[in-house]
């Protein structure tokens, strides 16, 4: 009998947490009506702002894979010195808030001489779509990073020697051993990282600035419009990010799981 | 002829110490040890996998030492498969040959015949995910094959599989290795794979070689403590066995011994000592091995004593000092030694 009670005393817990949070969902979906939500979609803001998500979410999604694939490998891989120190330090964005990563990379570009030598060749990230894709970048790349390590040491490195002992260089041996077994792994990753860009807002603000029809994203257009009161448009783009994470959400879960099965 | 001189190598938890080998052109070659001893990073420095610390190897008096394990073209089959789960039983096999600059209809070919061979023809369409131990370790031993490797590495290949398995694949690694004529070291903790299918043995520990020889001298001319206790075998003794009637009958060196294994040709048996009588008189039983020998040595060591009798090949039998007292034994007088037919092992 008490154990039973303990049952349903921790079940409450958990059901109203789910009341909660479908409760803040059901309240974003359903504040305005069906036809307000493709009028303000098709609306000329809107489209910029999902154009302008997709390209840098993308773009950033994108060199994060190229950037973390190598590394994470190489943290797998081998041993070498100061490899703790280098873990430490790569994993520091994941924990920094996105607001203060915004600014060291406001400093960065802006204020130094590397930050002025690059703009001085036109390479601009103040105020400039640029700037997005680096702040997604700094934000998402630990993540990416994280969850490739330990994709690559999930896969025991006598498939990589016997690859080897058939006849193929290092480099072979990546290519058509380690890479594919790693696909469901790299697959949720570029999903949740890809996920995290659409979303991200601190770091993307402190760098790019929230300019209407400029740097405006889907999270920056929600907050611009929000606090100058046009709820619909608002609306309309809190809807598409929800969908964003959630699908996401799915295939993550999805794929993820099986990322370690080698 | 591959030969390893002076070679080290320092993993931390595993190390080879001083290693020293020759392992002939089609030679099967085993290697036996306790687990850590050693024996598969030493197959793997072998392959060219790690470099070593200290040390040189030949492979038909060219130096290896630092040829990459690409161009050493010496292939390896480990006790787990490792067959790319990403790949189909054909992808698998045909993986080595081809990143070779060979073509489609020779690869196609080469890759029919190996897997004919080994009896997976009809699986070359499915995932690795989808099939049997035994079955997975055919196609990672017909991987290993099909580039013709100068040598072949097999490591513990049969240790995963189920007993029957493991016996079926144990006579088909006999009957390649007497078609192909390939070079094989083989490493194993397993006595019956040593017996069936070594030419040579290497005993290892500790990262060391202990001892180099056939079977034979292995078993039962060891060359250290170590060895004696790990190979650990009493009465062991080579023949040949016919089988007439269903009964099994070995003569070794003119004496006859009878056995219910059913195994004939050349053969090796072994007896343990506690399943062997002794009798000063002829014992009537239902046991089918009765000889008469002569008592040659008795070892007495605090509650078991170990006799020696001599009927032509030299028993030990282990009897109890009680027993040894009441009997009156002694060296050099007449004694019968018996044993039932289920107790002789054959392999």
């Amino acid at each position: 009998m008490r154990k039973m009670k303990f049952k349903f005393f921790t079940l409450c817990f958990t059901l109203l947490l789910t009341i909660f949070i479908l409760a803040v969902i059901f309240c974003v979906a359903t504040h305005t009506t069906f036809s307000a939500l493709i009028t303000s979609i098709m609306s000329k803001e809107i489209q910029f702002a999902i154009k302008l998500s997709l390209l840098t979410s993308i773009i950033s999604t994108f060199l994060c894979i190229i950037i973390s694939v190598p590394a994470s490998y190489a943290l797998a891989r081998y041993k070498f010195i100061g490899k703790n120190f280098i873990n430490t330090i790569l994993d520091i964005p994941l924990a920094l808030p996105p607001l203060v990563a915004g600014v060291g990379l406001l400093l960065l570009f802006g204020t130094t001489s590397f930050g002025k030598a690059l703009s001085s060749i036109g390479i601009n990230f103040v105020f400039t779509t640029l700037g997005i894709i680096v702040a997604q970048f700094f934000v998402n790349i630990s993540f990416m990073l994280r969850i490739m390590r330990s994709t690559f040491e999930g896969i025991n490195p006598r498939y990589e020697y016997v690859a080897k002992t058939l006849g193929c260089s290092d480099t072979q041996v990546f290519w058509k051993v380690s890479l594919p077994m790693s696909k469901a792994g790299l697959l949720a990753g570029s999903i949740i990282t890809w996920s995290k860009a659409i979303g991200e807002f601190g770091a993307a603000l402190m760098v790019a600035g929230a300019t209407r029809m400029k740097t405006e994203t889907l999270p920056i257009s929600l907050y611009l419009n929000m606090s100058c009161g046009e709820l619909n448009l608002a609306i309309s783009v809190a809807t598409i990010l929800i969908i964003v994470s959630i699908v996401s959400l799915f295939v993550f879960e999805k794929y993820g799981g099986t990322a370690r099965l080698y | 002829m591959i030969e390893v001189r002076g070679l080290s190598k320092d993993l931390g938890e595993f190390f080879l110490r001083n290693i020293n080998l020759d392992i002939k052109n089609g030679e099967y070659f085993m290697i036996l040890g306790p687990t850590g001893a050693g024996k598969t990073i030493l197959l793997e420095t072998i392959a060219g996998i790690y470099r070593p610390n200290k040390g040189k190897m030949f492979m038909d008096g060219k130096d290896i030492t630092y040829v990459p394990p690409k161009d050493r073209n010496i292939s390896m089959v480990y006790q787990d498969y490792m067959l790319f789960p990403h790949l189909n039983v054909e992808q698998n096999i045909a993986f080595g040959l081809r990143l070779k600059k060979i073509r489609r209809e020779v690869i196609k070919d080469k890759v029919e015949k190996s897997s004919k061979l080994l009896n997976i023809y009809h699986l070359l369409h499915r995932y690795p995910s989808t099939l049997s131990g035994g079955e997975k370790q055919r196609i990672a031993i017909a991987r290993a094959m099909v580039i013709e490797p100068y040598a072949l590495l097999l490591d513990e290949p049969l240790s995963a599989l189920d007993t029957q398995t493991r016996d079926r694949l144990r006579q088909e690694l006999k009957r390649i290795h007497s078609i192909s004529k390939a070079t094989i070291v083989h490493v194993t903790h397993n006595f019956e794979e040593i017996f069936s299918l070594a030419d040579r043995v290497a005993v290892m520990n500790e990262g060391r070689i202990i001892q180099v020889g056939s079977p034979d001298d292995i078993f039962r001319k060891p060359n250290c403590e170590f060895v004696a206790n790990f190979v650990g075998v009493e009465n062991l003794f080579k023949g040949r066995s016919i089988i007439e009637d269903g009964v099994t009958r070995i003569n070794i060196n003119g004496v006859d011994i009878f056995s219910t294994n059913q195994k004939s040709g050349e053969v090796f048996i072994s007896i343990r000592p506690e399943e062997i009588f002794l009798s000063k008189e002829p014992f009537k039983s239902s046991a089918r091995n009765s000889l008469k020998g002569k008592v040659e040595k008795i070892l007495n060591s605090g509650a078991i004593a170990k006799i020696t009798v001599d009927v032509g090949i030299p028993f030990n039998i282990m009897i109890t000092k009680q027993s040894l007292e009441n009997m009156e034994l002694e060296e050099g007088i007449i004694a019968y030694i018996t044993f039932k037919a289920s107790a002789v092992h054959i392999f």
